[in-house]
């Protein structure tokens, strides 16, 4: 009797041991997750295969673009957030090529198909001592404009492989939503 | 001797038992799934929230020239069939390729398009609605439909998948159909609710 009761014991403890490990284990997509190198606006971020320093952010309305010698304005329903930066490839040659914005709420937009043909937009390839530049053009929400972070990464899905965050700061609304300083017409030209 | 007999029967016996009870209950989840679930009719005009989209439909009307940036030959004609869509998930997405289905009458898949600018399906961002056109080809000497019949596909959401343990949207299911009276151009009007 005592010996069943025991039995019974040792596998409701074995159950509760199992469940425990299971809960409490790391998650697959947590193990593999890309590996964070925070920075701020203006600073210079090492990455694994790149640096990154981020000068500047500017919103706008409207878009012009040139696609094929067609002039275009992209409207959005949104604001465009372009972000330029500098990029430089370490010891070897490297792309760069995500770019994700990450709002405050934590809705994530990536850099915006829309304007993939651009100067500028991502992938980019770099070269060790050859000073690489990005645009990068992303269609947000105007609530997601302050304290959004920047990540940008080698690879569209880069498991274990390092990603730039950067902290792009606080930025002020105006009274219709949209943030301070929000430019009409931003013109995608070649030079930036 | 007979001890070791009799336990034996008896271990037969559980064992049966047990293959019996988990075909039963094989069979009996077979049975209903099977089951006819009836077929939920959706208003045209109204959201619909399919899981990772807010889907509204607005409109559908056949054209015999190019719409949007694609072309269409001379004799060719195309099913357009535009959308309200809105990204309810936390990051940019194209998962809408299957979102609309044509049960029946033109091609397989259609071409989708960006409304706003002709871009060939591009990612939609969160929170950002987006209207959207779904352009299925229509087959030599078919004649269109007064109402298109589409099948609304929804997705559930899983935290971890079973195979690589990743979030995401999967397990496509149809939530509903919705009959869209056919248009004779691009003017036809939306539809309201």
């Amino acid at each position: 009797m005592i010996q069943r009761i025991a039995n019974i014991a040792v596998l409701l403890l074995a159950a509760l041991l199992c469940y425990g490990m299971q809960t409490t284990k790391p998650h697959y997509a947590d193990l593999t997750a890309p590996i964070p190198v925070y920075g701020k606006i203006g600073e210079t971020i090492q990455a694994r295969t790149f640096d990154i320093a981020v000068d500047k952010v500017v919103f706008a309305r409207t878009l012009k673009f040139d696609r094929f010698g067609q002039k275009k304005l992209l409207t959005t329903g949104g604001i465009w957030a372009i972000v330029t930066a500098r990029l430089d490839a370490r010891d070897r040659s490297a792309m760069v090529a995500a770019a994700t914005w990450q709002g405050p709420d934590g809705l994530n937009y990536r850099a915006s198909e829309r304007t993939s043909l651009a100067a500028g937009a991502l992938p980019v390839a770099l070269d060790p001592g050859v000073a690489g530049r990005t645009r990068l053009v992303f269609e947000i929400l105007p609530s997601q404009a302050a304290d959004a972070l920047l990540l940008v990464s080698g690879k569209l899905a880069g498991p274990l492989d390092s990603e730039a965050r950067v902290a792009l700061g606080a930025v002020a609304l105006q009274a219709d939503g949209v943030p301070e300083g929000t430019i009409e017409t931003y013109e995608l030209s070649d030079a930036f | 001797m007979f001890g070791s007999a009799r336990s034996k029967l008896k271990a037969w016996i559980a064992g049966g038992i047990g293959t019996f009870a988990a075909l039963a209950v094989g069979g009996a989840l077979g049975m209903f799934d099977s089951l006819q679930k009836p077929v939920v009719m959706l208003e045209p005009g109204q959201p619909v929230e399919t899981g990772p989209w807010e889907v509204r439909p607005l409109r559908a009307y056949t054209v015999d020239k190019g719409v949007y940036g694609l072309p269409l030959k001379a004799g060719e004609k195309a099913l357009v069939f535009e959308a309200e869509m809105t990204n309810r998930t936390a990051l940019s997405s194209k998962d809408y390729f299957t979102t609309f289905k044509s049960t029946g009458g033109t091609d397989d898949k259609p071409y989708i398009v960006l409304v706003r600018d002709s871009s060939m399906s591009p990612a939609l961002q969160p929170g950002l609605p987006e209207r959207m056109a779904y352009v299925w080809g229509l087959p030599a000497g078919a004649t269109p439909p007064e109402r298109f019949v589409l099948a609304v596909n929804g997705e559930i959401y899983k935290k971890r998948d079973n195979l690589y343990g990743v979030p995401g949207w999967y397990n496509e299911h149809v939530i509903g159909t919705v009959a869209i009276p056919v248009g004779a151009g691009p003017d036809t009007p939306d539809i309201r609710p």
